[in-house]
């Protein structure tokens, strides 16, 4: 490319400096947020106000706190799933509907087990059987695409939508298993007693939005990413991911590979939705759902590349955003909630730009001319 | 200057036919750590079939990209028809008329033949007159003898025809002067002959074809020049009727021979390795043919053979990655032919691949985690002791490196080969074969050195090595017996130490 | 039962169809360039509050629309400034584009949620023709862009299929190396295919604003049609003319909910019923993922890698 006179050109780096590392997700977090204040100014809020107040309701207060944890329980798991699929270059983004499966499935399996297990037993139980349902969900797209060699974006696509209205036909269009039986009015079936916790209350007597699985959710990121680290599994997938020729080399089964990838995605988001049914609410929930977590998971993998330590700090983050910008809209100045969309779309379109630095430097030269 | 331009205009006074078409003045090409043409003379006369000839690295396919305008020379330039041009791309080689046909070819499967040949012709219609398209592809087939149908699919033509395919595409862009390289690599001998007809009948009406080659055996008799290029020099030049097969081969990869031979010290015993009858084939090509070989422990047998004839796959039938269609692969004892690759390797094999960072190592993965890539795993990866044999095997063996948690893609070649080497003879235990695939490609001289030592040791320690090999000059120095693979086949098998050069040469150019 | 009101849905469904083929049409044409744009959902939703917001504010129709395809040019520029430009993950950019302009619509359309629209898009009147029995409805019941949108897809047809630029646009998916070796720029095809792609998606959006939707309202406007369109691209296998089978079966699948409703047909409840375009889609892709479909029908051979020259 020759701009102005000087060539500019791209050569891999070898190693990225520290600095750099660090830099580019934060420069990606400040330009989107100037982005941001564009649009803010342009629709008569003051930027600095708005994120200001954006970032006291969602960091500081402590209601904003807990709420953000809370928020960031399922997006962990979604985080999770869409980074240990997307390391893979497996592109699923049916997350969304695998964590919809997995609060239907975690729902079945604490209504089915009544009273009759105790809470160290029913609450696992019902996060396995949300795991479970996760996986099933994601099993065709898995299976399409190692037989057939489907692309998963689609079908996982798909099957959101199908998963979307099965929630839906569950609560609002049937009298089954899943809606209350003490009311007419549609809303779900509440689980076992056992098989809830109750909020976390940070030694105060307020109820939160914090549960428990917030620290089950960070526990099973930490875990992953030892068990990918020190496991035979995740050594394997490391090195498919790294070059398919090396792995064909080594004799490992890059379909197994793949598939199990997929299964254990689905079934992490999975886990993200039945963590509802234990936590807030209890019950199957469509309302609770519909705020796009499945979604932000990919932009929070995205923005921790892939790295499951990383994906615990920009869920809370993210969360955070959410949280903010919830009290946004009911406080002096509302600004719609769907500025922390924006935010987080443009943070990801920022760092993937960024992501072009960190991988190449940028030498600009002289051009000679030719005679 | 002056004598040249004498030299050249006298002979376009010539009749037409023997007229200068092209010609190549002190071209000298450089890459990074390589000279390809070194100071090269060439000329082409109208209406001549011209083959280069050379191994693997001679520098003929290098003259043949310069000659079209793929690459610009450092040094020298073109002549055609008594011009010097200059030629900044392949464009500029087709404004005078020059086209090379590529050994991998670029054509887009989905597109018809008619479609492919008039991709990014400069005077397309905005509104493709396809009819006419068609009738003028026809027409150029039927005239040079290239039976294609204009409107068959291209992905789904065989390699020969989709080599007809860029021949045409050459002659409808007005090419005067074709550059072939390698053009039978992907031929049967029945397409083979299909092929000359062609260029025959493109001579006949005046065009001129330079054939890029090295089986000696098909072009003797289509070529009516033979220039012969090895290290990026010309070393000969014949014509027909002049030709003397033992001369060319000669020419081809004689050489003095002041290499140290070295050979096994101790008696060979059993045999550890074995393959017999084996056939694979692909997609209905027949990629290997009826082999039989054996090592011994404490040999190292040699396969020689000029790239493309087989090499790979013989490496991954032997190592288990390919299952052929018919035949046994024996290690230590027990079949592995139909085992995979992990199955040979439990029986005592190592491989260590030509492609050092693409295939035998994972490139962002430290050279603790590579060490573990070919051993069995148990659930959880064991890198601590990994880390200390990898740290042992820096010291052993010199290996240039920050540290073992540096990525092995940030390793020069000769260290990846120095740890691709240690991981399979040293830290894969109980690994009693090996097969290594061009052990010394693209490396200094230190580290040749080096790797040839570590094979000479690991012969002593009675490991049977079979090692397919591109370059002659090492097979001739280490194999204790000498095989040629040409076209899938094993044609030659000789000791080492009374292995006949020519005979060795002759089999690689593929005759008697 | 009524089969007059199964034209009429029949009817609809070639009308709700022009969304499917428009957005569809731009993907197409940007895929086969070689980059995937998942953002179409995502420029839906901007070319339909965008549109709004203009008529809104200055009455004009054709001003509406033609704000919403510049748009469709920015937005999908960023997309290809990323992707083509600095080689970065196509999928991912995508899909960030998807979250952004959803949230970017949602949030400049807040202050216009619930209101009214501020024009129409209404059929043309062809007078007696259109009480045609059986035709009627169905080939003369519909607005100018409709009509516009059949000829645009004939267009493109032909452009891809038969003129020079149109070889050159299916090459450069399949093989860039190639035209790069012809001294073609990839670069460049894909920019202008990407952006072109952009603007037919946001005027997809905008048109079912005024022709079809009652009012602005980010989660209820488009509902999935963005990802259908997607779909849809591998159902015509990447030909313009195929699409609009697929589109009006999908257009037919997305009314049927509401034309049981009307006719108070319950055999299924209407969220199983909601849920069969995707079933279908989903259907379709596992058809077409056979090897021999792949072969004669498939995606361009370099859809989503990007494209790096060979140092000479």
């Amino acid at each position: 490319m020759i701009i102005l006179g000087r060539r500019v050109r791209m050569e891999q780096r070898l190693s990225t400096p520290r600095l750099l590392l660090f830099l580019v997700p934060v420069f990606s977090v400040f330009l989107a947020l100037v982005v941001g204040g564009v649009f803010l100014a342009a629709t008569g809020h003051s930027p600095i106000g708005t994120y200001l107040d954006l970032i006291d309701n969602g960091y500081t207060t402590f209601y904003g706190i807990t709420d953000t944890l809370g928020l960031a329980t399922p997006l962990i798991c979604t985080g999770l799933a869409a980074a240990f699929a997307f390391r893979m270059n497996l592109y699923s983004i049916g997350q969304e509907g695998q964590m919809y499966l997995g609060m239907i499935g975690g729902a079945w399996a604490g209504i089915a087990i009544a009273d009759s297990l105790p809470q160290l037993v029913a609450v696992p139980f019902v996060l396995l059987a949300g795991a479970a349902t996760g996986a099933a969900w994601i099993a065709l797209p898995a299976f399409l695409r190692a037989r057939l060699g489907t692309s998963e974006i689609v079908s996982t696509l798909l099957l959101n939508y199908v998963a979307l209205n099965l929630l839906n036909y569950l609560i609002f269009g049937s009298t089954g298993f899943f809606r209350d039986p003490t009311t007419s009015f549609p809303q779900g079936r509440l689980v076992a007693d056992s098989a809830r916790l109750s909020p976390i209350s940070f030694f105060t007597d307020k109820v939160t939005n914090t549960y428990p699985t917030f620290l089950i959710a960070v526990i099973l990121a930490v875990v992953l990413f030892w068990l990918m680290r020190v496991s035979n599994y995740g050594y394997e997938t490391a090195v498919y991911a790294d070059s398919p020729n090396t792995a064909r080399y080594a004799g490992m089964n890059s379909t197994w590979l793949q598939s199990s990838v997929l299964l254990i995605s689905g079934a992490l988001a999975g886990v993200g939705g039945a963590m509802y049914v234990v936590g807030p609410a209890g019950k199957v929930d469509p309302g609770l759902l519909q705020v796009g977590l499945g979604y932000a998971g990919i932009v929070v993998a995205a923005l921790a590349r892939y790295n499951f330590i990383a994906v615990i700090v920009a869920a809370v983050l993210f969360a955070g955003l959410r949280t903010g910008g919830n009290a946004l809209q009911i406080s002096n100045d509302p600004v719609p909630i769907a500025i922390a969309v924006v935010l987080q779309g443009a943070v990801l379109l920022f760092a993937l730009g960024g992501e072009l630095f960190r991988r190449n430097k940028i030498i600009i030269t002289r051009v000679q001319v030719a005679t | 200057m002056a004598n040249l331009a004498m030299v050249t205009s006298a002979l376009m006074q010539h009749d037409e036919k023997g007229a200068l078409a092209l010609a190549a003045r002190g071209v000298t090409k450089r890459f990074p750590g390589v000279v390809a043409n070194d100071q090269v003379n060439f000329d082409l006369a109208r209406g001549e079939v011209h083959t280069l000839l050379g191994e693997n690295g001679a520098g003929k396919s290098t003259l043949a990209s310069v000659l079209c305008g793929l690459y610009r020379p450092e040094a020298g330039h073109v002549v055609r028809d008594g011009k010097e041009i200059r030629l900044n791309s392949p464009r500029d080689g087709l404004a005078h008329g020059i086209a090379m046909v590529h050994q991998h070819f670029r054509l887009v499967d989905r597109f018809t033949v008619a479609e492919n040949v008039v991709l990014g012709h400069k005077s397309l219609s905005f509104v493709l007159a396809t009819a006419e398209i068609e009738a003028k592809v026809a027409a150029i087939t039927e005239e040079f003898g290239l039976p294609l149908d204009p409107r068959a699919v291209v992905g789904e033509l065989s390699a020969g025809e989709r080599q007809r395919v860029e021949i045409v595409k050459a002659l409808y862009q007005g090419a005067e002067i074709l550059l072939l390289d390698e053009p039978t690599a992907l031929l049967a001998p029945p397409e083979v002959e299909k092929l000359f007809i062609t260029v025959r009948a493109m001579t006949h009406v005046g065009k001129s074809v330079v054939f890029v080659s090295h089986k000696l055996g098909e072009v003797v008799d289509i070529s009516d020049r033979i220039t012969v290029m090895r290290g990026g020099k010309v070393t000969g030049s014949v014509r027909r009727g002049e030709a003397d097969v033992r001369r060319l081969a000669e020419l081809m990869v004689g050489r003095e021979i002041n290499i140290v031979a070295r050979r096994a010290k101790l008696p060979t015993s059993d045999v550890l390795l074995s393959v017999s009858q084996v056939h694979l084939e692909r997609d209905g090509v027949e990629l290997l043919s009826d082999i039989n070989l054996d090592v011994r422990a404490g040999e190292i047998v040699g396969v020689a053979g000029v790239a493309g004839n087989g090499q790979r796959d013989l490496a991954e039938v032997v190592a288990g990655l390919q299952t052929p269609q018919q035949g046994n692969v024996t290690v230590c004892g027990t079949p592995t032919a139909r085992s995979g690759a992990r199955g040979a390797r439990r029986a005592g094999l190592a491989y260590v691949p030509e492609d050092r960072l693409g295939t035998g190592l994972a490139p962002s993965l430290s050279i603790v985690d590579n060490m573990v890539l070919t051993r069995e795993r148990g659930f959880l990866v064991d890198r601590k002791s990994a880390l200390v044999e990898s740290e042992q095997f820096i010291k052993q063996l010199e290996i240039k490196t920050p540290g073992p948690l540096t990525p092995t893609r940030k390793l020069s070649g000769g260290n990846s080969q120095k740890v691709l080497l240690a991981r399979e003879l040293f830290a894969v235990s109980g690994a009693r074969v090996l097969v290594v695939c061009s052990p010394t490609r693209g490396l200094d001289v230190g580290a040749v050195e080096a790797v040839h030592t570590l094979l000479d040791e690991a012969r002593d320690a009675g490991k049977a090595i079979l090692m397919i090999s591109e370059d002659l000059d090492e097979v001739m120095t280490l194999a204790d017996r000498v095989m040629v693979l040409y076209r899938g086949h094993i044609t030659l098998e000789q000791s080492g130490n009374d292995a006949d050069l020519d005979r060795v040469g002759r089999a690689m150019a593929g005759i008697a | 039962m009524n089969s007059n009101i199964w034209l009429l849905t029949f009817a609809d469904a070639i009308s709700i169809a022009t969304t499917l083929i428009l957005a569809s049409l731009g993907a197409i044409l940007t895929e086969r360039s070689g980059v995937i744009n998942l953002g179409v959902e995502g420029m839906l939703l901007m070319g339909a509050v965008t549109g709004f917001l203009v008529a809104d504010s200055s009455g004009n129709l054709w001003l509406a629309l033609f704000v919403a395809v510049l748009v469709g040019v920015v937005l999908s520029s960023v997309h290809a400034a990323l992707t083509v430009g600095l080689r970065a993950n196509q999928i991912v950019s995508g899909l960030a584009m998807v979250i952004f302009a959803t949230g970017l619509s949602q949030f400049i359309g807040k202050p216009i949620e619930g209101d009214p629209l501020p024009v129409l898009i209404r059929p043309i009147d062809f007078g007696a023709l259109s009480d045609l029995p059986l035709f009627g409805p169905v080939v003369f019941g519909h607005d100018l862009f409709t009509y516009l949108t059949w000829a645009l897809v004939a267009s493109a047809s032909f452009y891809m299929h038969r003129t020079r630029p149109g070889l050159l646009l299916r090459a450069t998916g399949d093989a860039p190396a190639t035209v790069d070796a012809q001294g073609g720029s990839v670069a460049r095809i894909r920019w202008v295919h990407t952006m072109v792609g952009g603007a037919l998606m946001t005027f997809a959006g905008a048109w079912y604003m005024f022709a079809r939707a009652a009012a602005w309202n980010q989660s209820a406007t488009t509902n999935g049609i963005g990802w259908i369109a997607l779909a849809l691209v591998v159902f015509a296998s990447w030909r313009p003319l195929r699409a609009i089978g697929g589109a009006v079966l999908f257009g037919f699948s997305l009314q049927v909910p509401f034309t049981l409703q009307a006719e108070q047909i319950r055999i299924l409840p209407p969220t199983i019923v909601a849920m069969f375009p995707y079933l279908i889609t989903l259907a379709v892709l596992v058809v077409l993922s056979t090897p021999r479909a792949r072969r004669l029908l498939g995606a361009p051979k370099m859809l989503g890698q990007p494209f790096v020259r060979d140092e000479r």
